[in-house]
């Protein structure tokens, strides 16, 4: 998934540099699902939200950053959704998602669902998209998704290879409104990644012409296009009233994505009432948006984890998992979150994201606890660092200067070590100097998941095969976590599996191939003329709930 | 010094008028040999503007010599910043507070002034060195060699100081006090090259060098002894107020974050990060700011006043 991963995260990136907001995540704790289906809410009126330019067309398979998952959230509905406190999966489209081995799942869907131009949403669609997206001519940003279902392998065999087959031998159309899908191998979080917006599905008259979709996508969700997207000034999508009432039918008649390429333009456009939403907020608004929005603010942790990573196997400096242990020991996490991020990010205590299911607070224990004193101990026991000497590299334009430094200076005052900085221009510069092995630093990282599972913290950035194919940088490699997470994978139910995965994560614990330094926190804010405002898992707003106040 | 220069009318008058004022003043009138040197010498002592820029620019290389008479800590030692002092506004043991890393400002002003004073001296000097010769070299020689290096000069010319220096630097990507001042001398020198050219073209004809090439004087001899004195002083001129060009270019650069780079110290780099700050915090970009305000300022007042003391045609 290195290339969904490294565009993700760049654009995570380059969205900490405008707003300490980042781009995903948070549950929320508003949600009002009676009134969403009773309808005694208010229907009808029409608001604007804020938006970013959307990097690519807006094709579910070849969209991967929150600009343009936000407008489809609106436009699609997936096979299942993600619950917006627990971040559990539940059933959307689909009737049923069943299976017996992790292997082969049986999907049902739902009656009702129509595609905005009249289209009935059918099996069909699903595999059609699926193919679509999983052959690599079609070069979409989502293809990495597909690669545990049999036969991704022909549709994708690698660059300079042509496709071998168009269809994927483990998706059958059973009928209309069933089809199976058989995976290389078991994995038992596969209905979890269903809710990703790879997975949405693609009417008949998207393979017809396809570049028309890039402005004015045909979806089965609450709301459709009005018009076409207006590049660099707007989106409007209008309530579609065909969508079956008890799935969440829009209540607003109209939205409109205004894009602005300044958060502090957005923000001032929000005190103003000019927009009515944003789940972006600018850093000069930060020390006083709580006070002047009230409950209006929503502040909530999101799906990043901000890490300090060690190239292991590149430099046998950080082979001893007690220096790297020390080294986390002499990190003030609280002190840097506090003064460095006003707040606005937490101290990390796991390799996974709070918002996941599985996560478990403190799991990191003494490791993450600030404790200079021991660290200086260990760090000597452990043999110190050649010349005494750490470099920390990281990417200029995210923002990352101020808490790099922060650590460094930490770091140099606890363990009494000189600590240098190596700026890159770009996240993706630091992932090449990694990956070629020109830099052999301490690296600044961060991840963010693409579906709600702890699985998803663990095998892309830890697993062997994440080495070459993934975003192992690191290149961390322990048997027992490759047989934990392949034992996890394919346990028969959702807790047993989570119940493995977390021991795998307790490897890593004692192992700290990274060390675990943040947690990002998303903010969003609404002005006193909408209510039901909910942020979800992936810091997209729920705009079917949001209503007039 | 230059004899010859007293020969000319306009210099001898001028001469005059100084040797009349010294008079004036009372002072070692009749024993003060009138050379364009002593003359601006005496010029520059009575101006407030030289005094200023003069006393503020020995201020500033103190700092950069010997910070540690300024202040007893020292920016690099374990335990100088602490994230618990963050932001801290400034106060009597903390004359210009805390920055967001809880690092003194007061110290890391004093400590960044020798980045910057080294970088405005070497690039002024690798100027004047490579420009100044090439200059000479080429309005002495005249023909192919000057047209060969006047076309070279021109290339270089064209690229703009900062537009050039961000893209070396920012290729280059080792940012600190030598390779910037090695990337500006390599865009700097040209104006000091076309200075010295024209300087010496319109020496190499006055009547004191064709005396002195009929007396039998050899190259050398004429090139420094008379014509190298009386073209020095326009690229004195610029080379000074230049200096503080420099030195505000440093810090463009640095604030742009392809200059000197942390955790080495420069007012640029401190400007830039205290910038997004700016509101909560404005101490933190101010006192950098104001001190390389100050230096800038300082330059070029003094270079200021040495234009007004070595052009004739002020007077």
């Amino acid at each position: 998934m290195r290339l969904t991963k490294t565009m993700r995260l760049t654009a995570m990136a380059a969205c900490a540099a405008l707003a300490i907001s980042a781009c995903s995540t948070s549950s929320g704790d508003k949600k009002s699902s009676d009134q969403a289906s009773g309808g005694s809410g208010k229907t009808g009126g029409s608001i604007s939200v804020q938006l970013g330019e959307p990097q690519n067309g807006l094709v579910p398979q070849n969209t991967a950053e929150s600009e343009g998952t936000q407008v489809l959230h609106g436009l699609f509905a997936g096979l299942v959704e993600y619950d917006n406190k627990t971040n559990e999966p539940k059933l959307r489209m689909a009737e049923s998602i069943e299976t017996t081995d992790s292997t082969v799942w049986t999907i049902k869907l739902k009656d009702g669902y129509t595609f905005h131009n009249g289209e009935k949403v059918t099996a069909q669609n699903y595999v059609d998209a699926w193919n679509y997206g999983a052959n690599q001519d079609n070069a979409q940003q989502a293809l990495p998704f597909f690669d545990k279902i049999l036969g991704s392998d022909e549709l994708a065999p690698g660059k300079d290879k042509k496709p071998t087959a168009k269809e994927l031998k483990g998706l059958k159309v059973v009928d209309d409104k069933t089809f199976t899908v058989t995976l290389k191998a078991p994995f038992s979080q596969f209905k979890t990644m269903l809710g990703y917006n790879a997975f949405y599905p693609l009417p008949k008259a998207f393979f017809t012409d396809p570049k028309a979709f890039d402005d004015a996508p045909i979806g089965n969700g609450p709301f459709q296009m009005d018009g076409k997207w207006q590049h660099n000034q707007q989106i409007k999508v209008k309530r579609y009233d065909n969508f079956p009432a008890a799935d969440g039918k829009a209540k607003l008649d109209s939205v409109t994505f205004k894009i602005y390429d300044k958060l502090e333009t957005a923000y001032n456009d929000l005190r103003a009432d000019n927009i009515q939403i944003t789940n972006k907020l600018p850093i000069s608004a930060m020390a006083t948006v709580a006070q002047e929005f009230g409950d209006r603010y929503i502040y909530k942790p999101e799906a990043s984890v901000g890490y300090l990573g060690f190239p292991i196997a590149t430099n046998p400096a950080f082979a001893k998992a007690d220096l790297r242990k020390a080294i986390s020991m002499a990190i003030d996490r609280d002190a840097i979150t506090k003064t460095i991020f006003s707040g606005t990010r937490k101290p990390a205590d796991d390799f996974v994201s709070p918002i996941v299911p599985g996560y478990r607070q403190g799991a990191c224990g003494d490791a993450c606890k600030y404790d200079p004193a021991k660290a200086k101990e260990l760090f000597t026991q452990a043999g110190g660092l050649p010349g005494n000497k750490l470099e920390i590299g990281y990417n200029a334009d995210g923002g990352h200067k101020e808490w790099i430094e922060a650590v460094g200076n930490q770091l140099k005052n606890n363990l009494g070590i000189d600590v240098t900085f190596k700026p890159f221009e770009k996240f993706g510069k630091i992932l090449d100097a990694l990956g070629k092995k020109e830099y052999t630093g301490a690296f600044r990282m961060a991840w963010s998941m693409d579906y709600p599972s702890i699985e998803d913290y663990l095998r892309p950035i830890f697993s062997k095969i994440a080495i070459d194919n993934g975003s192992n940088y690191g290149g961390y490699v322990n048997e027992d976590f490759e047989a934990l997470l392949a034992k996890a994978d394919s346990a028969k139910t959702d807790a047993e599996g989570l119940k493995l995965y977390q021991q795998a994560d307790d490897i890593l614990l004692k192992d700290l191939p990274y060390i675990p330094v943040y947690t990002y926190m998303s903010s969003a804010a609404y002005t006193k003329t909408v209510k039901n405002v909910v942020v979800d898992a992936q810091n997209r707003i729920d705009l079917a709930n949001v209503e007039l106040a | 010094m230059s004899e010859p220069t007293n020969t000319l009318d306009g210099k001898a008058a001028s001469a005059e008028g100084a040797l009349a004022k010294g008079a004036k003043g009372g002072k070692d009138a009749k024993e003060r040999v009138a050379s364009l040197w002593t003359d601006a010498w005496y010029d520059l002592r009575r101006n407030p503007l030289f005094i200023i820029g003069g006393l503020l620019v020995l201020f500033m290389v103190a700092l950069a010599v010997a910070p540690q008479l300024f202040t007893d800590k020292d920016p690099n030692s374990a335990g100088f910043c602490e994230l618990a002092s963050s932001l801290k506004r400034p106060s009597a043991d903390h004359w210009f507070g805390f920055d967001v890393q809880g690092c003194d400002i007061y110290t890391r002003t004093v400590w960044g002034a020798r980045n910057s004073i080294i970088v405005g001296i070497l690039t002024t000097s690798l100027v004047v060195l490579v420009g100044g010769t090439l200059g000479l070299l080429a309005g002495w020689l005249t023909g192919f060699w000057d047209s060969l290096l006047s076309r070279v000069t021109e290339i270089f010319f064209a690229i703009p100081l900062l537009l050039g220096g961000m893209l070396i630097m920012s290729t280059w990507q080792k940012g600190n006090a030598w390779t910037v001042s090695a990337v500006m001398a390599v865009l700097g020198w040209p104006q000091i090259y076309r200075l010295m050219r024209s300087a010496v073209i319109s020496n190499k004809h006055n009547d004191y060098v064709v005396a002195a090439r009929a007396l039998g004087a050899g190259t050398r001899r004429i090139v420094t002894r008379h014509i190298l004195p009386n073209a020095v002083a326009p690229v004195i001129v610029v080379s000074t107020i230049n200096l503080g060009v420099y030195i505000g270019a440093e810090a463009a650069l640095s604030y742009l974050g392809i200059g000197i780079q942390s955790p080495a110290i420069s007012w640029g780099l401190m400007i830039s990060d205290a910038q997004s700050r700016f509101l909560n915090a404005p101490h933190v970009l101010l006192f950098p700011a104001a001190v390389l305000s100050i230096t800038v300022l300082a330059f070029i007042m003094l270079g200021d006043a040495v234009r007004d003391a070595l052009d004739p045609k002020l007077r």
